[in-house]
């Protein structure tokens, strides 16, 4: 988890157009550590999914609160996620019963609060890193989360 | 019992904590900084949470972090390792606060303890020997050189907040102790943001013994022998064995007997050690650690006794498993510290472990998070593996550890492996004739081959 990628565009392109030109539904590239799929969905536009791929088999696997294997991700994602600051728990609203920060579809800008998280009682702010809509949120109310979790998608 | 202990920690005594947990039924909690992600105890451990960026400041030494993962995990216990947190009362305090256990002493004699003006008053008072030098802490210049000229030169001038072999300056005559003693202070303070300072006679030749104590806070103490750590390099211990070959049996028991009634008296819980300086026949008190050191396994070795499931049941509230009677002494241990550091240079070599073989056989184990594809971060210390080696008397564990030793691959970086192999064909090794500079000039190339 938390595996830096730095894509490259020329290989995404170049795979792009390859699912193209072949009209295969699917590759998968794979080099030490980094895996690149990109897919065809039913609207014919390449999908891309990246991740960094499994090392040897450990023997147990981490339960939650980790982020699951990417390449597993079955739904396509769009946008940018936004990442969890810190150790803590999630909670969507300032207050209980109050109304959530945000909902999917909202439109949010830099620095907004888009979620509160806590530690040792207290409440810290999440401030969004980025402006754009929020196309998903990943993590729901008093979800235990750890730092570089993925908290919602911008785009 | 606790049901799920969160590792405060990382490297080989994380895993070590995460084994002797695993083996009482215990569920894990392995904490981490993102560096250390694909660290074995990471992927072992049932559940992990990612406390911050590698920064140690951010990660393990980040104790909201800490706590709020103990919170999120469900945890009932902290254990805290060696180093990071595990000498910080403050985080003693806290966990306990907050509900959770802290596996080691209270937080008060962690405190105590890390106090070297306090610690060194305290043993005292608890019929342990003592360095001679100064009452406690020194006010100005001209008492330092009073002090100085009652003990007798060399002295050495230490920093109360410091330990492990920093903040000390070495004075060999009456005109340099104005000088010493202000550049003392400046640098205590930049250290350790405490310029309290203390002077000691200057040892020229000493030994390093440290006897293992264990206590449970309701009578029970017990010492599990001394463990000889001369052979250091810059203050950092680079192979340590038990028992030490300076001592005879009763010497052994006396020193035994005194840090075990120390502890008693205090009324310490869990693991400590008490460190000496031996020369010419008599041990001086040095420090107390208030923790579980890495040099732990040799005495796991001769004892045959699982220091760390110990020190979880003690700190769930049982008396110790054993009485002093019930604590034997077989054979001999030795352990060799392996870091990740060119054998001769020493400069430090982190990155991609290409090929990885422990060693194995009878009596030979490797506490290790090593493994073949695993890329070593160099955020860290440069500790990556301990090889500790046991034989039916010296002989035999010096045989096997240099059997050992040659059969040991870890490829893709430098390791202080072929150190260790020549520092055991040394005749003054081979002949236990070793004090705490002899490894230093033994780098530097000032003893002579045989």
């Amino acid at each position: 988890m938390a595996n830096k990628f730095d894509i490259d565009p020329d290989l995404v392109r170049k795979l792009s157009e390859l699912l193209n030109e072949t009209g295969l539904s699917e590759i998968e590239y794979e080099s030490t550590g980094r895996r690149i799929r990109v897919a065809r969905q039913m609207s014919g536009a390449p999908l891309v999914a990246v991740g960094g791929a499994a090392a040897a088999a450990a023997p147990a696997s981490n339960a939650a609160p980790q982020t699951g294997d990417t390449a597993d991700t079955p739904a396509p994602r769009k946008g940018t996620p936004i990442l969890s600051p810190m150790v803590g728990t999630v909670f969507s609203s300032p207050e209980p019963g109050a109304e959530p920060f945000i909902r999917v579809g909202d439109t949010i800008t830099e620095g907004q609060t888009v979620m509160l998280i806590e530690a040792m009682k207290t409440y810290n702010p999440v401030r969004a890193t980025i402006s754009g809509k929020v196309t998903q949120i990943l993590v729901g109310d008093s979800t235990p989360v750890e730092f570089g979790e993925e908290l919602l998608l911008v785009e | 019992m606790f049901e799920k202990v969160l590792i405060a920690n990382r490297g080989e005594i994380a895993l070590r904590i995460h084994r002797a947990c695993k083996e009482m039924g215990i569920s894990t909690v392995a904490v981490h900084s993102t560096a250390d992600a694909d660290a074995m105890h990471v992927r072992l451990a049932d559940e992990s949470v990612c406390l911050g960026p590698p920064d140690a400041k951010q990660s393990y030494l980040n104790i909201p972090a800490i706590v709020s993962a103990a919170t999120i995990t469900g945890a009932d216990a902290v254990h805290p390792g060696y180093g990071f947190l595990s000498e910080e009362a403050s985080f003693a305090s806290i966990l306990e606060e907050h509900g959770f256990t802290f596996i080691g002493p209270s937080a008060d004699h962690i405190a105590l303890m890390g106090d070297k003006v306090a610690a060194k008053k305290a043993v005292e008072e608890n019929g342990v020997p003592v360095v001679p030098g100064s009452a406690g802490a020194i006010e100005t210049a001209s008492e330092a050189r009073s002090i100085a000229d009652a003990i007798g030169y060399p002295v050495l001038i230490k920093a109360a907040g410091g330990g492990g072999g920093r903040g000390m300056q070495i004075v060999r005559s009456a005109d340099e102790v104005e000088a010493a003693y202000k550049m003392a202070r400046t640098e205590a303070k930049a250290s350790f943001r405490n310029d309290t300072v203390y002077m000691e006679k200057f040892l020229e030749k000493p030994r390093h013994i440290e006897v293992q104590v264990f206590a449970d806070g309701q009578g029970g103490a017990v010492h599990l022998g001394e463990r000889d750590c001369s052979l250091q390099r810059r203050h950092q211990k680079v192979l340590e064995e038990a028992r030490s070959p300076a001592l005879n049996d009763e010497q052994r028991e006396k020193i035994g007997k005194i840090a075990a009634d120390a502890v008693r008296r205090i009324g310490y819980a869990n693991a400590g050690t008490i460190e000496f300086l031996f020369e010419d026949g008599e041990f001086y008190f040095i420090e107390m650690n208030t923790r579980l050191q890495v040099e732990h396994p040799v005495t796991e070795m001769i004892t045959g006794i699982d220091m760390v499931r110990e020190q979880i049941r003690v700190a769930s509230g049982a008396p110790l498993s054993f009485k002093q009677e019930d604590i034997t002494f077989q054979g001999h241990a030795i352990e060799c510290r392996i870091t990740a550091e060119h054998p001769e240079t020493f400069i430090p070599s982190p990155g991609l472990v290409t090929d990885y073989h422990p060693p194995g056989g009878l009596s030979v184990r490797v506490d290790s998070g090593l493994y073949a594809g695993y890329t070593i971060p160099p955020y860290y210390d440069s500790l990556v593996a301990k090889l500790i080696v046991h034989g039916r008397d010296r002989t035999e564990c010096l045989m096997r550890l240099r059997r050992s030793l040659e059969e040991y691959v870890i490829g893709g970086i430098e390791t202080t492996i072929p150190l260790h192999a020549k520092i055991i064909e040394n005749s003054d090794f081979i002949n236990g004739d070793y004090d705490i500079h002899w490894l230093e000039r033994f780098v530097a190339g000032e003893i002579p081959d045989d």
